[in-house]
């Protein structure tokens, strides 16, 4: 770090903490391992010798993965919200108990119900929260990847 | 700045499209690491307070953040190259993280000649690592990915040998051990003192033999069954001239034969009485007439693995052994032409070098 003698005591205060900050790195260790962040790097062409900076965009990663599961929760949180206020609409319609009592028949659990007690990170979520960040990711119809995938939109959209 | 907006819009461009093959994230070799950051991510998500996930949620969600680590190791690179250095330092990744979150924007990134070691982004993450828990990663990484060392054939300086010849330069690679080339050659000698010391004849095996050098072992045993074979005929000569493999296949009719069709038993006179035939006779089936003989050298020997290996192996002794047998044999199968090209045809199908054989042989000839 190159400390120009004639810079303020602020850029000097900004320097220190930037290299105790960097110091703290050593003893801290992320969740999402150096391996792996080192493995991508390499691939991506960046090299550095330095652990302090894998584990430093091993933090930047974290923070990054965790904003965005964090926005997926809120709007898993206002989903389920706003489905309790609906539902009990809903389960006065003949559909829905139609597709309830086939459902249950099949020895599946009502998804209305199970949404309830569990917070589940859902495609959905993530893509409206992946959104903030500019990434733009769709769900696939298609991806029949729980019991109520076929049901949900149907139900939001009444 | 712009060239955060690039890589999101490129990131946006490989997410709404379908992984192409070809592609590094998509790719087979690529599992290993995009497990790791499953579970790392599920972590954090658990973390976060979720108590479940779809599994194309986490995988999306793991990609994702992988492809994050790439595109600022991508980012930190270019701008380390820019200044003119091969390895980055600290000031290159908080560019690349301020190009990457600068469409979320970050406390001073309207500030036009700020210092890098005072960004927001620093700051941010290191009010993350104040607030959040400390979470470490479930298992133990091994280090990966694991390259294999390759063992080299060395010098022949680094082997302290002597070069063969003076030619030969000592930093060039050594040869393989002798083994598997110099006792071929005096196995050949062997045969060539066997075969009646003719030289055209030994020549022609030579090149006959270049296919299967390797096969020390299988040579050995095949140099003991061509002793065998040339001790007790005595026509080593006759069996080269008449081998079916060194002549060119025969068209039907190309090849004047007498349409003789006698039992096995009277064989034996039929030889003794047109002892012109022999030539003839040569071209018979090899493999059905000497199908005995074949069963019970593939029983004595300690077959290779390799069924290629075994019929090359095979097929020699055959071609030895036919020129004494060969007169019993006559009578039992007409039709000669015909027959022999099937057979020829059928054994250059197993080896599919066989006609460059047979071409090479040709010239051989000629000459």
């Amino acid at each position: 770090m190159n400390h120009n003698p004639q810079s303020s005591d602020g850029k000097h205060d900004d320097d220190s903490a930037l290299s105790d900050f960097l110091a703290s790195l050593m003893d801290y260790a992320p969740t999402i391992p150096d391996e792996l962040v080192e493995h991508y790097l390499a691939k991506s062409g960046f090299q550095c010798p330095d652990v302090r900076l894998i584990r430093l965009i091993a933090v930047a990663t974290q923070k990054f993965v965790a904003e965005v599961a964090s926005d997926a929760l809120q709007h898993c949180k206002a989903r389920q919200a706003a489905v309790v206020k609906d539902k009990r609409e809903k389960q006065q319609k003949v559909i829905y108990l139609c597709l309830l009592s086939f459902l249950i028949s099949f020895g599946l659990s009502d998804p209305l119900l199970e949404q309830d007690k569990r917070l589940i990170l859902t495609m959905d979520d993530l893509s409206k929260s992946l959104r903030e960040y500019g990434v733009n990711v769709k769900h696939q119809e298609y991806f029949a990847d729980s019991p109520s995938t076929g049901i949900d939109p149907a139900s939001r959209e009444e | 700045m712009n060239n955060g907006c690039l890589d999101n819009r490129k990131k946006e461009h490989d997410n709404s499209q379908k992984r192409p093959k070809s592609y590094k994230f998509g790719s087979k070799s690529d599992d290993f690491a995009l497990a790791i950051a499953k579970v790392a991510v599920a972590q954090l998500c658990e973390s976060v307070g979720f108590q479940g996930f779809h599994l194309s949620a986490l995988e999306t969600l793991s990609d994702i953040s992988v492809r994050y680590i790439y595109s600022i190791g991508k980012t930190a690179n270019l701008s380390a190259n820019l200044a003119g250095r091969v390895e980055g330092n600290v000031f290159d990744i908080i560019h690349g993280l301020e190009d990457l979150g600068s469409n979320l924007g970050f406390s001073g990134a309207s500030d036009v000649d700020r210092c890098v070691v005072s960004s927001g982004v620093v700051k941010d993450i290191t009010h993350f690592i104040g607030v959040s828990d400390f979470i470490p990663f479930a298992y133990d990484v091994p280090g990966f990915p694991v390259v294999k060392e390759s063992t080299k054939t060395g010098s022949f300086w680094e082997k302290e040998e002597v070069p063969p010849g003076e030619h030969i330069p000592s930093w060039l690679p050594a040869f393989p051990d002798p083994e598997t080339y110099a006792t071929r050659l005096s196995v050949e000698n062997e045969t060539m003192g066997v075969s009646n010391g003719k030289k055209t004849e030994s020549e022609l095996e030579r090149v006959e033999r270049k296919m299967d050098r390797s096969l020390l072992n299988l040579q050995l045993r095949f140099a003991h069954n061509e002793n065998k074979g040339g001790s007790s005929h005595g026509s080593g000569y006759v069996a080269t001239e008449s081998n079916p493999y060194l002549a060119a296949p025969l068209h039907v009719g190309e090849k004047e034969v007498s349409p003789v069709v006698l039992p096995t038993k009277l064989s034996n006179e039929v030889a003794l009485r047109n002892p012109v035939h022999v030539d003839v006779g040569n071209h018979v089936s090899v493999l059905e007439t000497f199908a005995p003989a074949i069963e019970a050298m593939k029983s004595g020997l300690c077959d290779s693995d390799n069924g290629k290996k075994k019929l090359l192996y095979d097929q020699r002794p055959t071609v030895r052994f036919k020129i004494g047998i060969g007169k019993k044999s006559l009578g039992t199968i007409s039709d000669f032409g015909s027959q022999n090209e099937e057979d020829l045809l059928k054994i250059a199908s197993w080896f599919g070098n066989d006609n460059e054989k047979d071409d090479k042989k040709d010239e051989w000839k000629k000459f």
